[in-house]
């Protein structure tokens, strides 16, 4: 009896044990195609993320002090002369649609993320193998009417390409990642009846990618300047 | 003896199922402990991407400082200060014109010519695969402008940051304004590096050739027209500080 009772712990405890081992050979072994990682490690990534950000802010805030006191010293030039406040408004003007200003207005806020991990998708993002859909987006907006539009604060201006690049989605090759957030200045109730059209682009990547898509309308948008320096090599302007 | 020999195995297993127990519930103890690979890999995307950024600007504000000297020390040389100023205007208005595709260009790049697959249909194919549309012109300025493409036109009509590329039936419109088929695209930059990212392997242009009418030339000197269209200018408003 006393045996008996010995064996059959002992053979519960077994089965128990070869469980355990699978399921920790199972956790360990996803590791190599994207499975899990020590979150210990993000804590640091998170930091190194932080701090280059912030001293791109502290850079831009410097060359916002610089640029108006450019324009200050611009305009003592040019007070009380129509013809050259004109000319600078016009100036301002252009500067605005060339998208080299911080722009604000009412219009629409398009989130995109990925689906939930699951065994088939870990590992890749959906979204960025799809950039297609991106661009396919930024058209959209574009020909609902909107004005200004950024992705993960990259102003679209004339020269933007989305492309994948590696394992990254480049925008303004600057490298980017998932979730998206768009933002788009124009009509908020046209921008979001385009976008959110049934069977339309939005409703597409909710249904066949799974991706979570979500839209805000909202009264007032900022939306960033391009950062970089914008100088043609090869284009000259052509006498007219 | 044989009892014994029961006794140590039962004091192992157990102490091998505590020691993974105990490793199994530390391991699924909060989501936070353990992330997916995917989340390291975005973070080190987004790190780059601000480094980037981060350059970007330094480089702007290193070009805006140099701008403020030379107006700091030509406002002290200058006799005609009026004039000076004036001339400074319109040099910036000549260029965020430039910028912003109110002056037409010129210089080197390709022809693009796309026109409808005159291909005989593979059995079941649909007629589409071999039809132009609005995701194929698309993809291919998407593909121009990431190998530095300058400037860019569809049939004429200049590329904007706001212009859509949208299918209408059987026609296409750009800035609003309708083309039906052949589709020429001209675009100012170098010529080499857009043909190859245009016709390498898996390139837009190399699997498009499957199904449409699709050719590059390198071009030396080419004219990309003026935006003649109206600006966007009714929500946005400039930020100033």
């Amino acid at each position: 009896m006393n045996k008996k009772g010995a064996g059959a712990v002992l053979g519960f405890m077994a089965l128990l044990l070869g469980v355990l081992i699978a399921v920790q050979i199972g956790s360990n072994s996803s590791t190599e195609e994207g499975g899990l990682i020590p979150a210990a490690r993000l804590s640091g990534l998170e930091q190194e993320l932080k701090t280059v950000r912030a001293e791109k802010e502290s850079v831009m805030q410097e060359l916002l002090d610089v640029e108006s006191r450019l324009s200050q010293l611009e305009k003592e030039n040019i007070s009380d002369d129509t013809l050259m406040q004109q000319l600078s408004d016009e100036v301002n003007r252009y500067k605005m649609f060339a998208g080299i200003t911080d722009v604000t207005g009412p219009g629409i806020i398009i989130t995109v993320d990925d689906p939930v991990p699951t065994e088939e998708t870990d590992g890749y993002s959906v979204i960025m193998v799809r950039y297609d859909l991106l661009l396919s987006v930024v058209n959209k907006l574009k020909e609902a009417g909107a004005e200004a539009i950024s992705i993960n604060g990259q102003r679209i201006i004339n020269t933007t390409e989305i492309s994948l690049a590696g394992n990254n989605v480049n925008i303004n090759a600057t490298p980017t990642a998932p979730p998206y957030i768009i933002k788009a200045i124009g009509d908020p109730e046209t921008l979001e009846a385009t976008m959110t059209i049934r069977y339309g682009i939005l409703y597409n990547m909710k249904e066949t990618y799974g991706l979570k898509v979500s839209t805000v309308k909202q009264e007032s948008i900022d939306i960033p300047r391009y950062s970089g320096v914008i100088r043609f090599r090869y284009a000259e302007p052509a006498a007219e | 003896m044989k009892k014994r020999g029961t006794a140590v195995l039962l004091f192992f297993f157990c102490l091998a199922l505590g020691f993974l127990l105990v490793n199994q519930v530390r391991m699924t103890d909060g989501q936070t402990l353990y992330v997916s690979a995917r989340t390291i890999e975005d973070y080190n995307t987004n790190i780059k991407g601000a480094q980037k950024e981060l350059e970007d600007v330094k480089k702007l504000l290193a070009e805006t400082r140099n701008r403020l000297e030379t107006l700091q020390t030509s406002m002290e040389n200058e006799e005609d200060v009026r004039e000076a100023a004036e001339q400074r205007l319109a040099d910036d208005l000549a260029q965020f014109r430039m910028l912003s595709g109110a002056t037409a260009l010129k210089g080197p790049g390709v022809t693009i010519l796309i026109d409808d697959g005159t291909r005989d249909l593979l059995q079941w194919e649909d007629p589409n695969e071999l039809l132009v549309h609005d995701a194929d012109i698309l993809m291919v300025l998407n593909e121009l402008f990431a190998a530095g493409a300058e400037a860019v036109s569809v049939n004429g009509e200049r590329v904007m940051g706001t212009s859509a590329i949208s299918c209408s039936g059987h026609t296409i419109r750009i800035n609003g304004t309708t083309y039906a088929r052949p589709f020429t695209i001209q675009a100012i930059g170098d010529g080499a590096r857009m043909v190859s990212a245009l016709m390498g392997p898996g390139c837009p242009g190399t699997i498009l050739q499957d199904y449409l009418i699709f050719k590059v030339t390198v071009e030396d000197d080419l004219l990309i027209p003026a935006y003649t269209g109206a600006y966007r200018e009714t929500y946005q408003k400039t930020i100033t500080q």
